[in-house]
């Protein structure tokens, strides 16, 4: 390391963060505060909009779209949970029983992305189509009665988001588990614990970092879906994506679109927040 | 690495063999349920359709794989420029937020809170309003929009996934290795190649993964950064209004054998590789 | 630094205002962000229609052009090419990028807005979009005249009677139709007991019992709102608010048992089975029937709707001699039907139907038997070229001032959405 840099090592962390956060602050912070100043204005494309600081936005917005934003956070919620329930056994078993082929699993697991969404959702109408190979034959077999749909429905819905994000889910769990080090949990056996005691209180908490990555990887980007419930579901399965989504292209609402994105931002933040105090005391990412 | 247990396989109890079981067969299943889209849509791609769509099987033809970049010549920049896109943002984007995430973890700095705020915020954003916004944000600067911007926004929201995930690894390392490496005269920068780095790789290139599957799969934020250019989910999006042609699945289908080639090479590779040289770290 | 969005000006796209407005900032601090600050001032006020200026054209080509439209809209060949755009690239030597960018009509003016908005040219020179959104554009200023007697003489000539001089372009001042497609019922009579022939069966309380969960309307707000006020004995034209707002009352009721509000997805559900009926487009039905020859599309007795995608120029762009050379090349019938063999969906120069007849007849002499049976399938059926009776039941969207959109919008919004 330069002489120079040694006398001021203070600055290293900085430089370090510099190009990445000035990346994020011209691309990501100045349209944001763009956002905000719209959410704030009034007008139609036609007249022309004004900048009035109509705060009035915020409660009208949450009264009008309560129920999808509500709605959104369970769906993520459900998501999540899921999400975490499949993806654990998963990171655990490519982390400590992957050996050799751990590299090749994760990719396994990311693999079935670098195919078009559109392609992924269209092959899954196709499996759970109502009449169906899978459906049809379970009708046929009188296991379900022949009104029975999956497609647009919360479970279609909840499912195709999950699927979508159960390799944000399985790589920071990975990450947080490929570095524990075995002899711990050998260490713990040795010590009469059961296998499940040994993973109830070594490798949980021990992995608590990755497992909060994965929550937020999960529930933040699931809460604002708008894809999987505009092709898997119907009118009922509305998310506040899909709302913004519309205010925004159609209505051409830019500051109700505007407003209820910030609005979205908030509660996201709200859930972290209270997240992060219900995990207080553990360890999580420094 | 395995189950601590001392008996031979053989020996153990069939209780025991069929617990330690579960996880593998659980990771298959799952690994399969992943896969099974994709199987449908390789499926399809032998589909002899009769009109523009392709949703009822009609028959098996191989037309379809005989002329596959003949056909629509759209569609294969299409493909090009998606994957020009998400290899540049990836590496640059997980260069990036490697950066944060090291300077997060490992060094006292003021502004702590506020810079999580700032990489966890575009995760949380809706996609329409980045867009949107990043959109207005070039016009205003007369900045022509192409393939560069679609890189910009895609480096962008990818710097917050590849922080969260790398976070996770780098936290956990032991700085002792570090310090034993100094103590035995190595330099801070040998240091960080020799042994802080190998020893991060797995989060960074979990990351990388993550962000290139990102990339590729982008579609709200790329629609509004692209201007004429058109990506791959842009161009299927647009023609699943007439009809998404079997050649879509072909690629789909192509892209995926060629990454299992690959997987299987790497194999092979890592193998002579460790045969070749005992004292690489297997972790 | 006094331009900013608080003062005189009122910016149309408010992202872009404050964007400019923070440009202007940086300027000041020395950073030069380009000179889109000043353009924009120039060009944002460019009012809406009062005088439509003067139209473009009337000059000579410039040997470029940015032909932009949705995929597989116009004809191919089995090498990737459009057959159409080669021919014109001989005949006039001007170099064409047909660019396949437009997925949607909202998305994509929402990609370029801002750019029209600050005047700026948006890299396109001719788009394709739907009537509604033309008008729209109309509204906004953001379309560039045209001359369609000096420039697209074909258009006048060729062109049918249904396709001249409509609601949302009156006397086709900025825009010539590309394809047009009618909104009608499609339904599987597989799953369906009785023949489909009214609005009724889409919208009565024991149709709706019956078929629950199988029925799809449109997202597309003036689609469905039609629809509901076809059924209420309304013409769309002639619609008012109140009209819209019983029209609503329709939706909201039938709501219950439409499986879902569709773009383009529920061509799938009819072909597997998922949609017994539903609102469906002429060329997807068309496309479907080969391969479910039994799938039905009808233009109910109430009537539908016959929508037109729509060639224009949009402002400030660069070639416009070249695109109006364009428009009036496809106006040719032996090129209109080139073109509607291919993409199948109804074409604006009924001229085509007779020549695609001779092109099937002549693929018969040739022995080439599976050509000359799809061509007489694409000539001879409805959806492509529409009877007079079926013509005659079709309507035009209600072109919306920003007003009524906006009302119209909000009362869909809570049928699509709640």
């Amino acid at each position: 390391m330069p002489a120079w840099l040694r006398r001021h090592s203070g600055l290293v962390p900085y430089l370090f963060l510099l190009p990445g956060g000035l990346w994020l602050i011209v691309f990501f912070v100045i349209p944001l505060i763009t956002t905000a100043s719209v959410s704030l204005q009034e007008g139609t494309l036609a007249t022309g909009f004004r900048l009035t600081f109509n705060f009035g936005i915020f409660p009208e917005a949450i009264a009008r779209w309560d129920d999808q934003l509500i709605r959104s956070l369970q769906y993520g919620l459900i998501v999540t949970v899921l999400a975490m329930l499949i993806g654990y056994p998963m990171a655990y078993t490519i982390a400590f029983r992957g050996g050799r082929y751990k590299n090749i699993l994760l990719l396994l697991v990311i693999m079935p992305f670098f195919t078009s969404f559109i392609i992924r959702t269209i092959s899954w109408k196709f499996i759970l189509a109502d009449q169906g190979f899978f459906l049809g034959t379970l009708k046929d077999i009188g296991i379900v009665d022949q009104g029975f749909r999956l497609l647009a429905t919360p479970v279609a819905v909840i499912s195709g988001i999950t699927y979508n994000f159960l390799p944000f889910v399985v790589l920071p769990l990975y990450v947080a588990l490929e570095r524990i080090d075995p002899k711990l949990i050998e260490a713990a056996t040795d010590l009469y614990a059961s296998r499940f005691q040994a993973f109830l209180r070594v490798t949980l908490p021990l992995s608590i970092s990755g497992v909060f990555a994965a929550s937020l990887l999960s529930f933040i980007p699931a809460v604002g879906d708008y894809l999987n419930a505009e092709l898997l579901g119907s009118r009922n399965e509305t998310m506040i994506g899909n709302v913004i989504q519309r205010l925004f292209l159609v209505n051409r609402d830019y500051p109700e679109a505007a407003a209820l994105s910030l609005i979205l931002m908030v509660g996201i933040l709200v859930s972290i927040f209270l997240y992060v105090r219900l995990l207080r005391g553990q360890e999580l990412t420094v | 690495m395995a189950a601590p247990t001392s008996l031979p396989d053989r020996r153990r109890p069939i209780g025991s063999r069929l617990r330690s079981a579960i996880l593998p067969v659980f990771t298959g299943l799952v690994v399969a349920y992943l896969f099974l889209p994709i199987l449908v849509m390789a499926v399809f791609g032998f589909n002899d359709i009769q009109g523009r769509f392709n949703f009822t099987w009609q028959g098996f033809t191989l037309d379809h794989w005989a002329n596959l970049f003949g056909r629509y010549p759209a569609l294969n920049q299409s493909l090009i420029n998606s994957l020009i896109v998400a290899v540049i943002s990836t590496l640059v984007a997980t260069t990036l937020g490697t950066l944060i995430g090291l300077a997060l973890t490992r060094y006292e700095f003021r502004g702590r809170g506020p810079l999580n705020l700032l990489i966890f915020l575009p995760i949380a954003t809706p996609e329409i309003v980045l867009g949107a916004s990043l959109l207005a944000l070039f016009v205003s600067a007369a900045v022509p929009l192409g393939l560069p911007t679609i890189v910009i926004a895609h480096i962008m929201f990818n710097i917050s996934f590849v922080v969260v995930t790398v976070r996770a690894r780098i936290a956990g390392f032991d700085r002792a290795l570090e310090e034993a490496a100094m103590d035995l005269g190595a330099d801070e920068w040998t240091t960080f190649r020799k042994v802080t780095f190998p020893l991060i790789f797995p989060g960074i290139m979990a990351a990388g993964l993550l962000a290139f599957a990102l990339s590729i799969d982008d579609f709200v934020i790329t629609q509004f950064t692209a201007g004429q250019t058109v990506t791959f989910p842009l161009w299927v999006y647009g023609a699943s209004r007439i009809g998404v042609p079997p050649q879509v699945n072909v690629m789909g289908t192509l892209i995926f054998l060629i990454a299992m080639v690959g997987i299987v090479l790497w194999v092979v590779l890592q193998r002579r590789d460790m045969t070749a040289r005992p004292t690489t770290m297997d972790r | 630094m006094n331009d900013s969005n608080q003062g005189g000006r009122r910016r149309r796209n408010p992202f872009l205002a404050v964007g400019i407005s923070l440009a202007l900032i940086l300027a000041a601090c020395g950073i030069d962000p380009g000179d889109s600050a000043e353009s924009a001032g120039a060009g944002g006020s460019a009012g809406a229609s009062a005088g439509a200026g003067e139209p473009v054209g009337g000059g000579d080509p410039e040997g470029v052009l940015n032909f932009t439209n949705w995929p597989l809209y116009i004809d191919q060949d089995d090498d990737g090419n459009s057959p159409t755009i080669l021919a014109f690239e001989e005949e006039f030597g001007i170099d064409v990028t047909y660019s396949e960018a437009i997925e949607d009509n909202a998305s994509f003016f929402g990609t370029i807005q801002p750019q029209l908005d600050a005047g700026q040219d948006p890299g396109h020179d001719i788009i394709v979009m739907t009537d509604w959104m033309i008008g729209n554009m109309i509204e906004l200023g953001y379309l560039e005249p045209i001359d369609i007697e000096r420039d697209v003489p074909n258009f006048a000539e060729h062109a049918g009677e249904t396709y001249l001089d409509r609601s949302y372009d009156p006397g086709n001042q900025y825009s010539v139709p590309w394809q047009s497609g009618i909104t009608g019922i499609g339904y599987n009579p597989a799953l369906v007991d009785e023949e489909i022939t009214s609005m009724a069966q889409l919208f009565d309380p024991e149709f709706i019992e019956k078929y629950c969960g199988q029925i799809g309307m449109f997202s597309e707000m003036r689609d469905s709102l039609s629809f509901a006020l076809l059924y209420n004995g309304v013409t769309p034209e002639d619609a008012t608010i109140e009209d819209v707002e019983a029209a609503q009352e329709v939706l909201l009721e039938q709501g219950e048992c439409v499986r879902g509000y569709y773009g383009n997805e529920y061509a799938q559900g009819l072909a597997d089975g998922s949609l017994a009926i539903t609102m469906a487009w002429s060329g997807d039905v068309f496309q479907l029937q080969f391969d479910d020859p039994d799938l039905q599309f009808v233009v109910p007795d109430e009537g539908a709707i016959l929508w037109t995608d729509n060639m224009a120029i949009p402002k400030g762009a660069a070639h416009p001699n070249d695109a109006l050379a364009m428009m009036n090349y496809v106006y040719q019938p032996e090129v209109a039907a080139q073109i509607a063999e291919w993409v199948n969906y109804i074409t604006a120069v009924p001229g085509a139907q007779e020549i695609i007849i001779e092109n099937a007849d002549a693929a018969e002499a040739e022995g080439d038997t599976e050509t000359a049976d799809y061509l007489r399938a694409v000539a001879e059926s409805p959806l492509v070229f529409p009877t007079d009776d079926m013509l005659s039941r079709l309507y035009s969207y209600k072109v919306l001032d920003e007003e009524e959109e906006r009302q119209w919008n909000e009362l869909f919004q809570e049928v699509v959405q709640g």
